[in-house]
């Protein structure tokens, strides 16, 4: 067979899939295994947006869309940035894409030079990384301790910024911990990047809606509309609304660097799924009290969650202000054997005994930059948390 | 502002725009235009593909799916690729995409080294070339006389061959051209391949369910099986199933090439949308009446359109087999000035100045790398086809 391009390499498979298939093969030998690893929500798009896709079809609403997007999902994407963040965005500076990992895939193809820097929290998606190298680009991770709530500091990023720095790239908010920054966080990091007029910052917003206990979620370019002619803010439906397999991501940012990503856009795949844009625009149009009832459920399983696992021996769970994610802290756990006899040397370890004695499925720090940590996801039905939450206490009390 | 990637710089800017913009111009400024520049059938979504897609998002098919695809639809697919052209893929040799488009953005990213070259008869789709400069390789156009009915000769296949080599790129049926090749055609094609082991060969396949009078366009692998392990042949729902606006596309090829696509896919947009995979299932598997029915109307439209062309003075049009454009030569018209006073110096004066003074809008074959031609989608209702023929035919007949 010829051989493959040098930049495949470059990007491994992610380690969220990688314990998903696990998982999935313990499942086919009929064990009874609840997996946590999901960053999906397990309720149902609204009935409305399924309507609306419904009747795109049956008009026929199937023939090549723009490639930036329908003219009905930008309008409803502008009235979406004004309406929740006060931004205002010209329909030339609104693309919409194959899901928000395309907005930032567009983005970083249609700026990264090679050797190009991309300053990165962590932990971080990991998906920032892995597309950065590929592309070519040099990815820096800064560390978020916990001690911090794993939210970055201005002056971490200030370090860590070069003449090669092209993007800050910032997820709030964020997977894989939770941790939000609020306006007056991010209006710390925007005094930092206010001194270097070369870099881009990316706010990936995805989980906007999902924050708990009056958190007011903020978004960089509204907290420094200064920094808005580099700033490029992502959402989607995909979280908010319970539409991942929708794949309908969208952007608002500078003219120049929208006309860029949607120039991308065309020789990646051209336009999104009409139909897709159909309910997209739906949601972000229609009612939004599923978002509440959402929101609702997510804030009790974080509360039951972070409670269960505090009281499990060596764990120790910081209580984020958002997404549908914990990240507990398992450190006072290494060192030891599990009853299974097996030694814990790190996160991975712990996920792969955890996974293997007690059928409960999690992904390991590493994979998201910052050991040693587990990313648990409460995108689960109650009942199954619960079930999940008394065999990670079992599995820690076994440990000797 | 900050700075723009290179690799940006790469892709041609888009010859169809001077059209495209100048007929939008035009219509509104309350012009009658005929758009004959359109790349997806005329006709509807069939009703039972619609009507699967509903199912699927009432049933709640509106989560995340395996970035390659639903196993229902990858099953589907290679069935297809059995029934139709006798090949044997199994499911882990399937890949789904948003559209055939990103299966080819995959395939060249996953494999294209720095200056690799992939060969590319023109005329071709100009995203050919450009997602290949796109990922850092070289494209190397073999033009593809008239003479030869806009057909690859084996001699000038072997003639670009060259130690970089890593891709041989066939449109079949072609666009721009309709032209398609039947299997001895292609075994002579073939025979070349096979002497040079290091190059991938990849069958762009996407217009093979629309070939006339009686032809049976053949793939690849139909007529030399033991290329099966540096094919990809690549099809999709768009044009035999009107379903442009869906974006499905898919491929078969060797697993590892596969699991190289599957990743980088991963990284840029995960899986294509789910509901759209759902009403593929139905396209592939369920009643195909409809596409006959659509080949039998282009047929008989093609057969106008060529007629009516042939009747225009200074054009020479081909038949050809397949898909829907036909591509006649405008070089009898060259050196000529039209009856609004526009110098017809080259193709693109010729489009412009059809556009101007008739309202005809036709896309000039400098844009598919193939100068002195016109491309013309016939995609369009007959009555319109023959509204459109007229015209030119004056427009010709104007010319001093």
């Amino acid at each position: 067979m010829p051989e493959l391009a040098e930049r495949l390499g470059r990007a491994p498979v992610a380690a969220s899939v990688q314990m998903t298939i696990k998982a999935r093969e313990l499942r086919a030998a009929g064990k009874n295994v609840i997996a946590l690893t999901i960053g999906e929500p397990n309720f149902s798009t609204p009935v409305h947006a399924i309507e609306a896709a419904h009747q795109a079809a049956l008009k026929g609403d199937t023939k090549y869309p723009p490639q930036d997007g329908t003219l009905a999902l930008k309008q409803a994407i502008q009235r979406k940035f004004k309406r929740d963040s006060g931004l205002d965005y010209a329909l030339d500076e609104i693309c919409a894409s194959n899901g928000g990992k395309q907005c930032i895939f567009n983005a970083l193809m249609a700026t990264v030079n090679p050797g190009d820097e991309a300053v990165i929290p962590v932990p971080a998606w990991s998906a920032y990384w892995l597309m950065n190298d590929l592309i070519g680009g040099k990815s820096v991770l800064v560390t978020c301790p916990q001690n911090n709530g794993f939210k970055p500091r201005a002056e971490d990023i200030e370090a860590a910024i070069t003449p090669r720095t092209k993007w800050l790239i910032l997820n709030n908010p964020n997977n894989p911990t939770g941790a939000a920054c609020s306006a007056e966080e991010l209006a710390k990091i925007a005094e930092v990047v206010r001194k270097h007029p070369n870099i881009w910052i990316m706010s990936d917003d995805m989980y906007e809606h999902l924050v708990f206990d009056d958190f007011k979620h903020a978004t960089l370019a509204q907290v420094a509309p200064d920094l808005k002619d580099r700033t490029l803010t992502i959402s989607g439906v995909s979280k908010t609304y319970a539409m991942t397999g929708w794949r309908i991501g969208f952007a608002g940012g500078p003219k120049q660097l929208i006309r860029a990503m949607v120039n991308m856009q065309g020789q990646v795949a051209a336009g999104i799924s009409t139909v897709g844009q159909a309910a997209a625009a739906a949601a972000l149009d229609g009612p939004q009290e599923g978002v509440e009832e959402m929101r609702a459920a997510y804030k009790r399983r974080r509360d039951f969650v972070v409670e269960s696992l505090n009281a499990c021996p060596g764990i120790a769970c910081h209580k984020p202000e958002g997404a549908f994610y914990v990240y507990p802290n398992v450190a006072g756990c290494l060192g030891k054997t599990t009853a299974g006899g097996k030694k814990l040397e790190n996160d991975f370890d712990f996920c792969m005994a955890l996974l293997e004695e007690n059928l409960v499925a999690t992904v390991h720090g590493a994979a998201y930059g910052m050991s040693p940590y587990l990313r648990v996801s409460t995108a689960t039905d109650d009942e199954s948390l619960h079930e999940a939450c008394r065999r990670i206490m079992a599995f820690c009390k076994g440990l000797h | 502002m900050p700075f723009i990637a290179d690799r940006l710089n790469r892709i041609s800017a888009s010859q169809t725009m001077v059209i495209t913009g100048k007929a939008r111009a035009l219509k509104a400024a309350g012009k009658n235009v005929i758009s004959l520049s359109v790349g997806e059938p005329d006709f509807d979504t069939p009703r039972n593909v619609k009507d699967a897609a509903i199912r699927a998002m009432e049933a709640g098919d509106t989560r995340y799916t395996d970035v390659s695809g639903t196993p229902a639809l990858r099953k589907a697919v290679a069935e297809r690729f059995h029934l139709d052209s006798g090949l044997d893929y199994k499911p882990e040799e399937i890949i789904v995409s948003s559209g055939g488009k990103q299966v080819i953005f995959n395939a060249m990213l996953c494999t294209m080294n720095p200056g690799d070259e992939a060969i590319i008869p023109s005329p071709c789709w100009v995203s050919y070339p450009d997602i290949v400069s796109l990922a850092e390789g070289v494209p190397v156009i073999v033009p593809c006389s008239e003479n030869n009915g806009f057909k690859l000769r084996p001699e000038d296949l072997e003639a670009a061959i060259t130690p970089k080599t890593k891709w041989f790129m066939l449109n079949n049926p072609c666009n721009p051209t309709g032209a398609a090749y039947s299997a001895a055609e292609l075994k002579a094609l073939t025979d070349v391949l096979m002497k040079h082991p290091h190059v991938w060969v990849f069958t762009d396949d996407i217009y093979g369910k629309l070939t006339y009078g009686g032809f049976k366009a053949a793939t690849i692998l139909e007529v030399e099986p033991r290329l099966k392990d540096r094919t990809l042949t690549l099809n999709g729902v768009s044009k035999a199933y009107a379903m442009t606006g869906w974006r499905i596309g898919f491929a078969g090829a060797p697993v590892e090439l596969i699991k190289a696509m599957d990743k980088l896919q991963g990284q840029s947009t995960s899986n294509a949308t789910s509901i759209a995979q759902a009403a593929a299932v139905e396209a592939l598997t369920g009643q195909q009446d409809t596409v006959a029915e659509m080949a039998k109307a282009f047929e008989a439209r093609r057969d106008m359109v060529v007629d009516m062309l042939n009747a225009a003075p200074g054009i020479h049009c081909l038949k050809p087999d397949g898909a829907f454009y036909v591509f006649p030569s405008l070089r009898g018209c060259f050196g000529k000035t039209s009856a609004g006073g526009a110098k017809i110096v080259d193709d693109e004066a010729f489009v412009v100045a059809l556009l101007e003074e008739t309202g005809v809008a036709a896309v000039h074959g400098s844009a598919f790398c193939f100068p002195g031609y016109m491309r013309i989608s016939y995609a369009t209702d007959t009555e319109t086809l023959r509204d459109a023929c007229t015209r030119i035919q004056h427009f010709c007949k104007g010319l001093l």
